[in-house]
């Protein structure tokens, strides 16, 4: 039997397929013992991995690839969304298994796609990834009406790492940064088709854990390095892979995570993700 | 290096660190120098188990010295740092080897890391694997969230998986860090740590370094045993500390 897709389109040809995983009822205790305004008790509490696959008029390209828990999800989304097509290029954003557990199953059901790699890092071989060809921030791949640009990653975990954007609809792929849980109801959603905002405390919970590190910074060089992304990325959509993708009004997440940063230097990381 | 175990460990296999734990070293070359990508081997009372199953890179030389220093039994069980594949790489194939040995994790989701079968540890627990009390510390110094470093209670041996490593010339693969020519050890450690932990250039050093002091009081190792770099023995630590807390420092400047 054929899985049900989850995936859909958040802009022209560009389609979010998306992993939610398990209730996760470690972060849901943590925040109803805080009591945050934004959770139910009882209501299924997802962190999700998003992969994006961006469809030019000519070529097609999958940013990242779910975690190997996700091989059918993945799998069954990328079907729907390519709708015949084939899938020509795959480009992991880091070697992190939520991001790369799917890569052999991918590039065995589309023998032909070529595999791409961020152009960062040195331990390339040491990830499968030594014959990859490299992408960085003097690439630019046009798909046709779809053009990726892949800057520096700012906010990352492993050195082998890119962002990318999307230049025609000025979307920014984040990657692990500005992501947030989502409940149970709004899985698949964007944040513009939701009926409440996202807070800091949303953004607080998933990056206390994620970015464990911001406990050991000076936050003023995050928030320092947040500002100058927001004038270099002023517009733009921004498609994380552990949250919604935030369609409309950036500026007020870069704002947020200002907050953030601070709020985990000051308290300690949350937990574990 | 000290040893003492009840036979010599043969050197070409593996060095013995400490009471019944054994380095297992491998190597990467990178341009600027290696940079080691090696298991630890501790012995239990029932057999071995294993810190980090190493890089496919390595999968051939890792089973087979690890075969031979077990007396071709293999592992009980394996602890993880963490998923990273330079870590996590070789476990499919260890366990078609020796069988479906324990794997012990600290992640919060094991599914979404690839290891469904894997037994939950909690930072700050001690939890005995095979026999033998580990406990396990939220590190200061990693990428991933789900990090742990493990403390061998028995052998007092912190294993620090991404952090404390060096980058080191290509002829001191089996060198300890003490052993290492003085001259270039602080630009190793100022390679590595710039290289593998991006996040340092946002560091408040301060912060960091009393951290990592913190944890080494409340449990003073007998050795520091990294993944990717060579283990630094309790005499050596503090000109080891020094030299990361002036890389940090560096690294933050930029």
């Amino acid at each position: 039997m054929r899985m049900k897709s989850r995936q859909r389109t958040i802009a022209p040809g560009i389609h979010l397929i998306q992993e939610c995983g398990r209730h996760r009822g470690g972060i849901a205790d943590a925040v109803l013992a805080r009591g945050v305004d934004w959770y139910r008790e009882g209501t299924e509490l997802h962190v999700p991995q998003n992969a994006y696959l961006l469809a030019g008029d000519q070529k097609t390209l999958l940013f990242d690839t779910l975690s190997p828990a996700a091989s059918k999800t993945v799998l069954a989304g990328l079907e729907d969304a390519l709708d015949g097509r084939s899938l020509d290029y795959l480009l992991i954003s880091h070697p992190d298994v939520p991001h790369a557990g799917n890569t052999a199953q991918i590039l065995r059901r589309y023998p032909g796609c070529q595999l791409l790699a961020p152009r960062a890092g040195e331990t390339h071989a040491l990830y499968h990834l030594g014959e990859a060809e490299r992408v960085g921030p003097d690439d630019e791949l046009d798909l046709g009406g779809l053009r990726l640009r892949f800057p520096e990653a700012t906010f990352l975990d492993a050195a082998v790492h890119t962002w990318m954007t999307e230049e025609t609809s000025r979307t920014l792929f984040t990657v692990d940064w500005l992501g947030f849980p989502h409940l149970g109801d709004e899985c698949l959603k964007c944040v513009d088709e939701l009926d409440v905002e996202i807070g800091v405390s949303r953004l607080e919970e998933f990056h206390s854990r994620v970015m464990f590190w911001f406990q050991y910074v000076d936050p003023q060089k995050v928030q320092a390095a947040t500002d100058a992304l927001a004038v270099e990325f002023e517009g733009y959509g921004i498609a994380p892979a552990h949250g919604l993708p935030i369609r409309q009004d950036s500026a007020r997440y870069f704002a947020l995570m200002n907050e953030v940063v601070q709020r985990v230097a000051d308290a300690g990381r949350g937990g574990v993700l | 290096m000290s040893g003492v175990g009840k036979e010599p460990t043969d050197p070409t296999l593996a060095i013995e660190l400490a009471s019944g734990v054994r380095w297992v070293h491998e190597c990467y070359p990178e341009p600027i120098g290696h940079v080691h990508v090696s298991v630890f081997l501790v012995e239990t009372a029932t057999g071995h188990l294993l810190i980090d199953s190493g890089s496919f890179y390595h999968r051939d030389s890792l089973a087979r010295r690890v075969g031979q220093l077990t007396g071709g039994r293999g592992i009980e069980a394996l602890i993880l740092s963490h998923s990273d594949y330079p870590h996590s790489g070789n476990i499919p194939s260890f366990r078609r080897d020796w069988g479906d040995f324990e794997i012990v994790a600290s992640c919060a989701d094991a599914d979404i890391q690839g290891l469904p079968y894997a037994r939950r540890v909690r930072i700050g627990e001690t939890a005995e694997i095979s026999g033998r009390p580990f406990t396990f510390l939220d590190p200061p110094l990693a990428d991933r969230s789900h990090t742990t470093w493990v403390f061998d209670e028995a052998s007092r041996v912190l294993f620090v998986a991404d952090g404390f490593g060096t980058i080191h010339p290509p002829d001191a693969c089996a060198s300890s860090w003490g052993e290492l020519d003085p001259d270039g050890r602080a630009q190793g450690v100022f390679e590595f740590h710039e290289q593998t932990l991006p996040w340092l250039r946002f560091a408040d050093p301060a912060r960091v370094m009393n951290a990592l002091h913190a944890i080494f009081e409340r449990h003073a190792p007998a050795w520091v045993a990294p993944i990717h770099g060579p283990p630094i023995e309790a005499n050596d630590l503090d000109a080891y500390l020094l030299d990361l807390s002036r890389a940090i420092e560096r690294i933050a400047a930029r």
